[in-house]
């Protein structure tokens, strides 16, 4: 090795450099926290909630509408059911909401942003031109629709949002890779013989995977603040599960009085989309992406 | 003479991600009355630090340890906020690098000018009407040689060339005579025989206008004609200084005989000769042309010829070397003959067979492959050298064990050690990352490889290194180089047969020893005669150019 190139093997890695912008960023931290407490809260939902057997079809009329107090910290609905349970199970569905929609709809979005990125010419029309379509549709009416010809219940709400959801993430991914799709690196692999399927899986996607990360953490917020609409709205779970949209709903009949029926749901409806925003926007900064 | 700037002790750090960069150490230079000072180094040696603590542009991670920074006896870092900035534009100026980025797209030149000029008045505390400063920016305008100031000022930046633009930074900088002009690489982004014409604008303002002069580059050719004294930077420290003649002659420190030596001379003793090939022809290009032509959906479209009519053989076993200037279509050649777009008219046979029928199999494959001209951009980031280096192995039907120990043969034949294979592109410096390039392009086994510029984005230093290993590749890989440069000293000794295109045509072609001692046509003679040597004996021995054949071939810089 020639002793005048520069030995760059103490560089500072992307990695110390993502960690370190990370952890100086103070709502990054905040927005993860509070998602971890989330997620915390749905998962131990049975060992943390006071009253887990108010989770289902209980009645307690003894203590329905009872304003907050030391037995029951937020207060209870309609029945008489303590409402901190309910949120915290409440937090399950929405979570349930989100990994399933998201499971489905990230890989299918990105995989059909990826190939039209890729290939140019019909693919990347037909794509691009479905893709446009789709987006056109007002996603409220295509819920409603799914949910007035199909039963209204958790699953059906989910089929609904991700035939619409997978858009977002077709557009974006396809912006970043047909980007990438014409770098040098990319062009090097083809004249190596690499095939279409080693291209796009090894050399393009790993460079997609911090702007879909990025946006899939901002879509949580998202969809969790579009299942309590659709369950707001009636079309979601059904009672008596517990659900942020239909609790607030239900609360919604017994105001100014009864406040504490709609303000804790609320709450957790913010707090929870709050999270997943802060966590989001400190990623981006952190891969230094564009979403 | 007195000085005019002296920098004194300068101790500069950045603070970056937690860990502290001592970026320049004790940097002393003076800049005299009238002088012309040349800072040279290679990339991160802190050239551009320096200038910006002259100047006050540090970024908000730096910060000034120790030392200080005269300005005719006064110390610029210890004045107040205001007092420093009305020194910049009127002590001291500087000439932007990049022509292009360092204009706002969406606003006019004339508003540039006009801004810039405003709040240097402001800072002043001169009231001046808009007419009056209209006035003074064409005056400024004619000074830099744009002979029709109204159209320049109505223009945006993209409707202008890349020399005009560069003009027009120059005029930014003399808006309010400075006396020190700081040019930090000003040209390079340019071609020779633009950057060319740049120099000497740059030389004549100096001495016309009685500026000092910092002059920031890399290349020892424009500080032969551009300073009296040379500061020789590496790793944030001063390592020599002395008059011109003194270092380029006698350099005392065994870094700035590196730097020197590394430059590949233009004529002179040490010109080397590669062998003319004696093989067959390997790739035979017959009458080619490429338009490239958009046909919109309203409107006529654009038609442009990229390149027009070319017909050249390569022999097996040479280096041929296709020279020209930014958009005279070398690459598109290339690229051609690589089989990634298709020609327009004519003929491409590689061994014998057309290019059209054979592109994309692996046969070809075996035949040619490319290094790239930017190692950082053709080497994936998210994958290691070893994962690179697997794809062609793999997709040639290589397995297991034989893989790895390949892998570990490529390796050694670029001078890289073993562990190399786990590492990512970002731990290496750009000529490791070219090694590694060129490593890949090793890994498929082909007769011909393609080098687009393959050191243009390196040190010379570094050049030196990769163009040896070149060398050592060809000889005992028995290979066949097709060498796309605009560094034309460095093709007089790297090849062994050249040719020179212009707008799309080859005007001449030959072996370099001809082409360069006898030039036929007048734009190789304008071409070489534009090129920065590093000794008056070159300088003599570059052909002449009349003053027809520079309006002809070099007219769009001026306007």
């Amino acid at each position: 090795m020639a002793a005048t190139e520069t030995d760059f093997t103490n560089a500072l890695t992307p990695r110390y450099m993502a960690w370190y912008s990370f952890t100086r960023n103070p709502t990054a931290i905040i927005g993860a926290l509070m998602v971890i407490s989330v997620v915390v809260l749905a998962v131990f939902a049975p060992l943390i909630a006071p009253y887990p057997e108010h989770v289902g079809a209980a009645v307690n009329f003894r203590a329905r509408h009872a304003a907050p107090d030391w037995t029951y910290w937020l207060g209870t609905d309609k029945v008489g059911r303590d409402i901190l349970t309910r949120v915290i199970f409440g937090f399950r569905i929405s979570l349930l909401l989100v990994v399933g929609v998201l499971a489905i709809a990230v890989p299918i979005g990105s995989a059909l942003g990826l190939l039209a990125g890729y290939f140019s010419g019909w693919t990347e029309k037909i794509i691009t031109g479905f893709t446009n379509v789709m987006l056109a549709i007002p996603p409220l009416v295509m819920a409603l629709a799914i949910g007035n010809v199909l039963e209204p219940n958790l699953v059906n709400a989910m089929i609904a949002i991700t035939l619409l959801w997978w858009t977002w993430h077709a557009r974006l991914v396809y912006r970043v890779s047909k980007s990438i799709a014409s770098e040098d690196f990319v062009e090097a692999a083809r004249l190596a013989g690499a095939s279409h399927w080693h291209i796009l899986t090894r050399e393009i996607l790993p460079n997609c995977i911090s702007v879909i990360s990025v946006k899939t953490t901002l879509d949580a917020a998202f969809v969790i603040l579009f299942g309590a609409t659709l369950s707001f709205l009636g079309l979601g779970v059904k009672p008596p599960t517990p659900d942020l949209g239909s609790m607030v709903a239900d609360g919604r009949q017994f105001l100014p009085e009864m406040w504490w029926g709609v303000l804790a749901p609320g709450f957790a409806i913010f707090y929870a989309t709050l999270g997943f925003n802060l966590l989001g926007d400190g990623l981006r900064d952190m891969f230094d992406v564009e979403v | 003479m007195s000085e005019l700037l002296k920098v004194d002790g300068l101790d500069v750090s950045f603070h970056t991600y937690g860990r502290r960069l001592h970026v320049l150490k004790d940097v002393t230079l003076a800049i005299p009355q009238g002088g012309r000072v040349a800072l040279i180094g290679e990339t991160g040696s802190g050239k551009s630090v320096t200038s910006k603590a002259i100047l006050g542009t540090l970024p908000g991670n730096a910060k000034i340890e120790s030392g200080r920074i005269l300005f005719k006896g006064d110390d610029v870092l210890a004045m107040p906020r205001g007092k420093r900035d009305a020194l910049k534009g009127t002590a001291f100026s500087i000439i932007m690098q990049d022509p292009l980025s360092s204009f706002n797209p969406v606003f006019r030149i004339g508003r540039h000018l006009d801004d810039v000029m405003r709040f240097a008045d402001l800072r002043l505390g001169n009231r001046s009407s808009t007419a009056e400063r209209r006035q003074r920016i064409f005056e400024v305008l004619r000074k830099v040689q744009l002979a029709d100031p109204e159209r320049v000022c109505a223009a945006y930046p993209s409707q202008l060339s890349g020399g005009m633009r560069q003009r027009v930074l120059i005029a930014l900088s003399l808006l309010h005579q400075p006396q020190l002009l700081i040019a930090d690489e000003p040209g390079t982004a340019l071609d020779v025989t633009t950057q060319d014409e740049i120099m000497k604008l740059i030389n004549r303002l100096v001495a016309e206008n009685g500026l000092s002069l910092l002059m920031i580059t890399h290349n020892l050719g424009v500080v032969r004609q551009m300073a009296d004294e040379i500061y020789v930077m590496r790793h944030g420290e001063i390592v020599e200084h002395g008059p011109l003649s003194e270092i380029f002659s006698r350099p005392r420190q065994a870094y700035t005989r590196q730097l020197i030596d590394a430059i590949p001379p233009l004529y002179g003793a040490n010109v080397t000769d590669q062998e003319p090939a004696a093989g067959d022809a390997i790739v035979e290009i017959d009458g080619v042309s490429k338009v490239f032509e958009d046909r919109p959906l309203f409107g006529r479209g654009h038609r442009h010829v990229a390149v027009n009519d070319v017909s050249l053989a390569i022999r097996r076993g040479e280096v041929f070397g296709l020279a020209g200037e930014s958009g005279s279509g070398k690459t598109t050649v290339a690229r051609m003959i690589m089989g990634l777009i298709r020609a327009s008219d004519g003929k491409l046979r590689i061994d014998g067979k057309p290019v059209e029928e054979q592109r994309g199999s692996a046969a070809f494959r075996r035949k040619i492959q490319i290094v790239y001209q930017n190692p950082g951009t053709s080497l994936n980031p998210k994958r290691t050298v070893g994962q690179t280096l697997r794809v062609p192995l793999a997709f040639a039907g290589m397995r297991g064990k034989a893989v790895e120990d390949r892998i570990r043969e490529l390796l050694l034949q670029v001078d890289l050690p073993d562990h190399y294979v786990s590492k990512y592109p970002h731990e290496l410096s750009g000529g490791q990352k070219q090694r590694v390039a060129i490593a890949r392009a090793l890994a498929a086994d082909p007769e011909i490889i393609v080098l687009d510029e393959p050191t243009s984005a390196l040190d010379v230093s570094v050049q030196k290194n990769v163009i040896a290993l070149l060398t050592r590749l060809r000889e005992e890989l028995g290979l066949t180089y097709l060498f796309i440069s605009h560094d034309l000293s460095l093709m007089r000794n790297f090849c062994s047969r050249i040719a020179i295109m212009l707008r799309g045509e080859i005007v001449e072609a030959g072996e370099p020893r001809q082409v360069f001692e006898t030039p036929e046509h007048p734009y190789t003679r304008a071409l070489i005669a534009a090129v920065p040597v590093i000794s008056d004996e070159e300088e003599k021995r570059k052909p002449a150019v009349s003053d027809e054949d520079r309006r002809r071939y070099l007219v769009d810089t001026a306007a």
